[in-house]
């Protein structure tokens, strides 16, 4: 009979096994279960709830408790995700008369691994005369604006807003296709034909 | 010996068909002279080339545009359109007006409009309407009242009949001095119409044959002279006095 001992490197590091949920990660006098691990229901041990590998952490000296902290890293579910007050980068898709819808690409210049929504209402393009607004001179779509996440919003869109000196068009492309140069804070111009046209633009240092 | 380039045109072109991709105009022969293009007409750098194939225009002293004519309208500022009601939304009625999407007819863009007051338009409803808001990217929004607020012949058209043509036929229809087909039709027959840019027309007149009768000269005279659509509407008003 052939039996197999796998030695389990329990101090310090992160193992380079894989685990799936339901394995068994450790004793639950030895560890503490953070993140991506959980205590099994007869609270004796520490099992793994993602898939990912494994990483101990020591615990941090005068604490109660010197049991070191498992957790699961690497696993896929680590893409970003909007929160709200996190500065996003977003393409504008839809201008309509009272908002304009736009697909968050990156957030805290991380990229996304998978397209959010979000919407800018007319109250949220800017901070002054809000009611005033023309959303046909403040976005147009293809534009990358940079936008601040105000709340999770509706089931379809993140909540976004650009009333701010630093939020607003980063990029835009003009009619005649040429990529336009910010003026000031309303007018980007375009290089080919010298032509103005109205966004609300973001102040770029 | 000096010549007055001032008042040469610059291109041998104008009222003539250009097709996309003629080069119009050649900058850099021209200096220091405001040009103003219309639709139909772009800037390349340093020459201005035809988007849309029709007869090229200029307004003395520097307004390019080439005319061209469609089956569909593209929505303009301040052009008068004839729109068919599609559906009531709760505050604007949404209306077809054979441009790329449905505009929006606000239900308090009328003379007097109130909460109270909103009128019941069903859908299928003909409403004569001026375009307020027409950019490329949202829908364009219609109004029944003028600049000033009043109603001024906008709003809804009852009875006659009414046809679709296209968007040149309506031009020539709403030109100054009158169309001549609609000035021979007038001294005999008594009917008023309403054209809109969008290529829709309507008539209404006291009998039905002589709302057959004005829009059948209509639909003839697009591509006539002046003096064929006289011809062609006397022939056409003889007829009607001998039965």
């Amino acid at each position: 009979m052939v039996g197999m001992v796998i030695e389990r490197d329990s101090v310090g590091e992160e193992g380079d096994d894989v685990v799936t949920p339901g394995e068994f990660l450790g004793e639950a006098t030895e560890f503490i279960a953070g993140k991506g691990a959980y205590v099994s229901p007869n609270g004796r041990s520490v099992r793994a709830c993602l898939t990912g590998r494994r990483k101990v952490t020591a615990a941090p000296p005068g604490s109660h408790d010197n049991r070191s902290t498992i957790e699961i890293v690497g696993h896929k579910a680590h893409g970003a995700v909007p929160q709200p007050g996190s500065i996003v980068i977003a393409r504008v898709t839809k201008v309509m008369a009272r908002n304009a819808s736009a697909d968050i690409m990156c957030v805290d210049s991380k990229a996304v691994k998978e397209k959010f929504s979000g919407i800018i209402r007319q109250q949220d393009v800017r901070a002054t005369e809000i009611d005033k607004v023309d959303m046909y001179q403040s976005f147009r779509p293809g534009d990358i604006v940079r936008a601040l996440v105000l709340s999770l919003g509706d089931a379809r869109a993140y909540y976004l807003s650009t009333a701010k000196n630093e939020l607003g068009v980063v990029s835009a492309q003009s009619i005649s296709g040429g990529t336009m140069v910010p003026i000031s804070w309303t007018e980007m111009q375009c290089p080919l034909t010298g032509q103005i046209e109205q966004r609300k633009v973001a102040k770029v240092d | 010996m000096d010549v007055d380039t001032r008042n040469m045109t610059p291109t041998n072109l104008i009222d003539k068909i250009v097709v996309p991709g003629d080069v119009v105009l050649d900058l850099t022969k021209m200096e220091n002279q405001t040009i103003k293009l219309g639709s139909g007409l772009r800037q390349d750098c340093d020459c201005i080339s035809v988007l849309q194939a029709g007869k090229l225009r200029l307004s003395k002293p520097n307004k390019y545009w080439v005319e061209s004519s469609q089956k569909r309208y593209v929505p303009s500022l301040e052009d008068t359109v004839l729109g068919i009601v599609v559906e009531h939304r709760s505050d604007n009625f949404l209306v077809d007006i054979k441009a790329p999407n449905l505009a929006f007819l606000p239900v308090l863009a009328f003379e007097g409009g109130t909460r109270r007051n909103i009128p019941k338009f069903e859908t299928g409803t003909l409403i004569y309407a001026r375009v307020v808001k027409a950019n490329g990217i949202m829908n364009p929004e219609l109004s029944c009242t003028d600049a000033s607020g009043k109603a001024a012949e906008f709003g809804q058209l009852k009875n006659g009949y009414m046809f679709e043509t296209s968007t040149g036929l309506a031009r020539m229809l709403l030109s100054s001095p009158t169309c001549p087909v609609l000035e021979a039709l007038g001294k005999k027959i008594s009917f008023e119409t309403a054209v809109g840019f969008n290529g829709r027309v309507w008539v209404n007149a006291s009998s039905p044959d002589d709302v057959i009768l004005v829009s059948n000269a209509i639909m003839r005279s697009e591509f006539l002279s002046g003096t064929q659509q006289r011809i062609m509407a006397e022939k056409l008003l003889q007829r009607l006095e001998k039965v």
